[in-house]
């Protein structure tokens, strides 16, 4: 059984990487979780998990007969977790179709699957973490900006058959505010809003820690936050078999 | 809002509003900046936003399709790159008789705040703003601070044509970079 999320925003800065290891730590404390860096242009989970001096990672996998998968996965925090490399060769090297082999093969193994993904959707590479996602979990932050690149992945994702699971609105500055944007953006978004985070000192910290936040500060109301947004996601779970499959055979819809 | 014509200065195809406003701002220009939506779709084909600008930092705004000013043309000009943007100089006292214009201002801070989402941005705008324009509030008064922001975004959630627009043009650029890259078609 596995569920793949891709969390993502379409923006630059969100806290997707936060996101990606806070949702996955909160969800850790009920399913086996595996989290995969999948913004393979320009990785920074690995600095987000203590990670960065790794000598394996998602771009030694997605070569021709490179590393094989598993050695590519860290146990951390309670989750087994793929970084990527940050070399520019490394991503050119890469051939991001690799990517559903990697999934497939993970997806046998764990309940859920989170691939943190890139700022844009302007490549193959960059969109692959959508279309191979069973849902997608939006991270915005209450501006225009945010909001219209949330709403272009939504449709990105849509498009490629894949749902929305719900949004997160991350660094508020003020939470009563941001309730009435978050009501207004529900008729636009599926899904619920799993949570409002707060701007936080803690999360900036745990950043430049090198830790996950649910593990820097699990008192944090930014942490709260999270486990709250891994309370309000119902996982489903797939079929058992043919998981590999699913993923292996991810294609975009005719017309929708 | 007339716009004497100028001198064009700089011409391009820029990705979103907060570029534009780098470009405005680096050369410290003094006159007018038009952003011109590329993909218009549900948009009326002459929807253009325009910026003044003295020393690279907003004075005025104005939208070309709502005929509104200030904040919330920035409202109205949020929409997604990328965008023909066109800077046009212009002799400074022209601009201060067009700059009489209380109900468009915009404080010096808040294009790229709003715009480009980008604090940075805003921070190294307002420290080209002269003292004066620093802690200016727009003309309602009530629409500078915070809460105005939260404003603005709300404007946005409400204007429902737009939000089509924008979903309109993702999801038919998400079937033709489909076709592009060949996610159409593989496996199976
Ligand atoms: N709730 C928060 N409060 C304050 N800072 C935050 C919060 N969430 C994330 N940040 C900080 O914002 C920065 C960007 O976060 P993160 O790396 O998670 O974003 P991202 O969306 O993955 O970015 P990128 O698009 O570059 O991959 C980091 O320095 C992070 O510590
Ligand atoms: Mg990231």
């Amino acid at each position: 059984m596995v569920e793949a999320f891709a969390v993502a925003s379409g923006k630059g800065g969100t806290g997707k990487t936060t996101s990606t290891l806070a949702l996955g730590m909160a969800l850790a404390e009920e399913y086996d979780v595996t989290v995969i860096d999948a913004d393979t242009g320009m990785a920074n989970l690995l600095f987000h998990a203590g990670l960065s001096s790794v000598d394996t990672t998602l771009h030694d996998v997605l070569v021709e007969g490179g590393a094989p998968v598993e050695a590519a996965v860290y146990d951390r925090f309670g989750m087994s977790v793929v970084p990527c490399g940050t070399s520019l060769a490394g991503f050119e090297a890469a051939e991001p179709e690799r990517l559903r082999d990697v999934v497939a093969t993970l997806a046998v193994d764990t309940d859920v699957i989170l691939l943190d993904s890139p700022a844009t959707l302007g490549s193959k590479s960059a969109v692959l973490p959508i279309v191979l996602a069973d849902r997608v979990v939006v991270v915005l932050q209450p501006t225009i900006p945010a909001l219209s690149d949330g709403l272009k992945v939504q449709e990105y994702a849509h498009s490629y058959g894949t749902e929305t699971a719900g949004t997160i609105f991350n660094k508020v500055t003020d939470p009563d505010d941001v309730q009435s944007v978050a009501e207004k953006s529900r008729r636009y978004f599926d899904g619920p809003t799993l949570a409002t985070v707060p701007d936080s000192d803690a999360a900036r910290k745990a950043r430049r820690a090198g830790e996950p936040l649910l593990a820097h500060a699990p008192a944090a109301a930014a942490a709260e936050a999270y486990r709250g947004a891994a309370r309000d996601l119902d996982v489903r779970s797939g079929a058992a078999d043919d998981v590999a499959d699913r993923f292996r055979s991810a294609v975009i819809p005719e017309q929708r | 809002m007339k716009l004497p014509s100028g001198r064009l200065v700089h011409s391009r195809v820029v990705d979103d509003p907060g570029a534009a406003l780098a470009a405005a701002l680096d050369r410290e220009l003094t006159g007018y900046a038009v952003l011109e939506p590329q993909e218009t779709l549900l948009l009326a084909a002459d929807a253009r936003g325009v910026l003044t600008l003295t020393d690279g930092v907003p004075v005025l705004t104005y939208h070309t399709e709502t005929d509104r000013g200030g904040p919330p043309a920035l409202a109205d000009l949020a929409v997604p790159g990328p965008y023909r943007l066109e800077l046009v100089a212009l002799p400074a006292d022209v601009l201060a008789d067009l700059h009489d214009t209380p109900a468009l201002r915009v404080p010096p801070g808040m294009p790229a705040q709003r715009l480009a989402g980008d604090p940075d941005l805003a921070a190294r705008t307002r420290n080209n703003a002269p003292d004066s324009r620093v802690r200016e509030s727009p003309a309602s008064g009530s629409d500078s601070g915070e809460p105005a922001q939260q404003s603005a975004v709300e404007a946005f959630l409400e204007n429902e044509g737009k939000i089509e627009a924008i979903r309109e043009q993702a999801r038919e650029e998400a079937r033709e970079r489909a076709a592009e890259w060949g996610l159409d078609e593989v496996c199976e």
